[in-house]
C-alpha cells in the first residue's frame, strides 16, 4: 500500500491512479490534503470499499435463496395449471356449443307468441240516425291499465236510445246506449 | 501423499470456479453454485445499489430483486460476454427503475434539505470529514437523473472506464462522457448552493 508521503508527492490534479485512489479511500489524514490539490477527488474518496448489506452477507444470501425457492415453487405450480392454446380453443368451442344448444332448446319449448290482428267491422243500423262503427280488436292481451273507469250498474232515462245488437249465437249480449247526459268517459 | 495433493487441487478448483463456470453449473441445476455466485457478488451488487439509491434498506431490497432476476434470466446470459458487465446491466436497470419511481415522490420533500449549517465563516478553514462526504453526496446527487447518478457512481466510485460503462448501459461512450460532464457540473452547482463551505475548495483551486 502506498505511503502518505509518496501519495502526497505523486498526487497531481486530474491524475489519480488506482493506487492513489486506494490510498485516498483508506487514509483520513490525506483526504483533506487531496481535496486542496484536486477538488474533483471530493466524491472520488467514496467507494472502493466492500459494502455489506444490513444483517450481514449470510442473512442476505439466505434471504435470496429462500426467495428463489418460493419463485421456483410458484413457477412449478403455474406450469401445472398451464393450459395450451389448442386446449383454450377446445374449451371455448365447448362453451359456445353448450350455450347455442341451450338457447335452441329453450326456443323450441317456449315459442314466441305471434301477433294476430283481427279486424272486425260492425255496422249498426239505427232508426234515428245511421251510424257506422268500425272496431279493431287485437287478440294480443294488452297490459292492464291502472286507470279506473266509471261504470253503470242500473240506468234509467227517458231521453236515452238503447240499441240491442243482434245475437251472434255465442250467448253474449251487446247493448249500446246513446244519451247526451251520460258522462263522457263512460 | 500425491493423491492427497491432487484432491486438494481438485477441491481448490471446485471452490474457485470462475463466474462463467458457475453459471454453467447453475444451468445444469446446481443450486449450490447459485448460492456461491450470490455470495461472491453480494458486495459488488449491494455496493452499487447503495451508492445509487443512498439508502441501505432500499439497496438491500433492490439487490435481492437483482439476484432474483438473475436467477430468472440466467438462461439468457451469453458466455461470450463478461459476466460482470451483464450483472451490472441488470443492477443499473433495476436501480434506475427504482430511482425513477422514487425520485418523483421524494423530489418535493428533499429539495430544501440541508445536512450542514448554512452560515459559514469565510475565514474558517475547511476540514473534510469522510463521513460527511457521504452525506453531502447523498444530498447533492438528488439533482441528478437516475441515469446520470448511475454513471457518476460507476465512474467515480466504482472506477469503471467510460467504455465499460457504455457496455453496461448499452449506449455510446460519448453519451457516457456527456452524462458524466453534466453530472459533475450539476453536482458542483448544487454543492455551491447548499454546501458553500465545500464549494470553496473549487474556488480556491482556480
Amino acid at each position: 500500500m502506498m505511503t502518505c508521503t509518496s501519495f502526497r508527492a505523486n498526487l497531481q490534479p486530474g491524475n489519480a491512479d488506482a493506487a492513489s485512489l486506494d490510498h485516498l479511500r483508506h487514509c483520513d489524514g490525506c483526504l483533506d490534503f487531496a481535496m486542496n490539490v484536486d477538488p474533483d477527488l471530493f466524491f472520488r474518496s467514496l467507494g472502493g470499499e466492500e459494502l455489506v448489506p444490513p444483517g450481514g452477507i449470510d442473512a442476505f444470501v439466505g434471504d435470496v435463496m429462500s426467495q428463489v425457492r418460493v419463485h421456483d415453487a410458484e413457477a412449478a405450480l403455474a406450469a401445472r395449471h398451464n393450459v395450451s392454446a389448442w386446449q383454450r380453443w377446445a374449451i371455448a368451442a365447448t362453451v359456445a356449443a353448450g350455450v347455442t344448444g341451450a338457447t335452441l332448446a329453450y326456443r323450441y319449448e317456449h315459442p314466441a307468441p305471434r301477433v294476430a290482428q283481427t279486424l272486425q267491422s260492425v255496422s249498426v243500423a239505427q232508426t234515428l240516425q245511421s251510424v257506422s262503427v268500425a272496431q279493431t280488436l287485437l287478440s294480443v292481451p294488452r297490459p292492464a291499465t291502472t286507470a279506473t273507469k266509471s261504470f253503470v250498474e242500473t240506468y234509467s232515462s227517458h231521453d236515452a236510445t238503447i240499441v240491442e245488437m243482434p245475437n251472434d249465437g255465442s250467448g253474449t249480449k251487446i247493448v249500446m246506449i246513446f244519451d247526451d247526459k251520460l258522462p263522457a268517459d263512460l | 501423499m500425491a493423491a492427497e495433493v491432487l484432491r486438494m487441487i481438485a477441491t481448490k478448483e471446485t471452490v474457485e470456479l470462475d463466474d462463467r463456470q458457475l453459471v454453467e453449473q447453475i444451468r445444469q441445476g446446481d443450486d449450490g453454485a447459485f448460492e456461491m455466485l450470490v455470495r461472491r457478488k453480494t458486495s459488488k451488487v449491494y455496493g452499487l445499489c447503495y451508492r445509487v439509491i443512498g439508502n441501505s434498506e432500499d439497496a438491500k431490497d433492490i439487490s435481492q430483486l437483482v439476484f432474483l432476476k438473475l436467477w430468472e434470466n440466467l438462461e439468457k446470459y451469453d458466455a461470450t460476454y463478461a459476466f460482470d458487465t451483464w450483472l451490472y446491466r441488470m443492477v443499473t436497470n433495476v436501480a434506475i427503475d427504482f430511482m425513477r419511481s422514487k425520485q418523483s415522490r421524494d423530489n418535493a420533500v428533499n429539495s430544501n434539505l440541508r445536512l450542514v449549517k448554512t452560515s459559514i465563516d469565510p475565514e474558517q478553514t475547511v476540514t473534510v470529514a469522510r463521513k460527511e462526504v457521504e452525506s453531502v453526496f447523498n444530498a447533492v446527487s438528488n439533482v441528478l437523473s437516475p441515469k446520470q447518478k448511475t454513471i457518476f457512481v460507476m465512474s467515480e466510485m466504482e472506477d469503471l472506464r467510460s467504455s465499460e460503462i457504455a457496455k453496461v448501459l448499452g449506449c455510446r461512450e460519448s453519451t457516457v462522457r456527456n452524462h458524466l460532464f453534466n453530472a459533475r457540473k450539476l453536482m458542483q452547482a448544487q454543492l455551491k448552493r447548499r454546501f458553500p463551505e465545500y464549494a470553496r475548495l473549487w474556488e480556491e483551486s482556480r
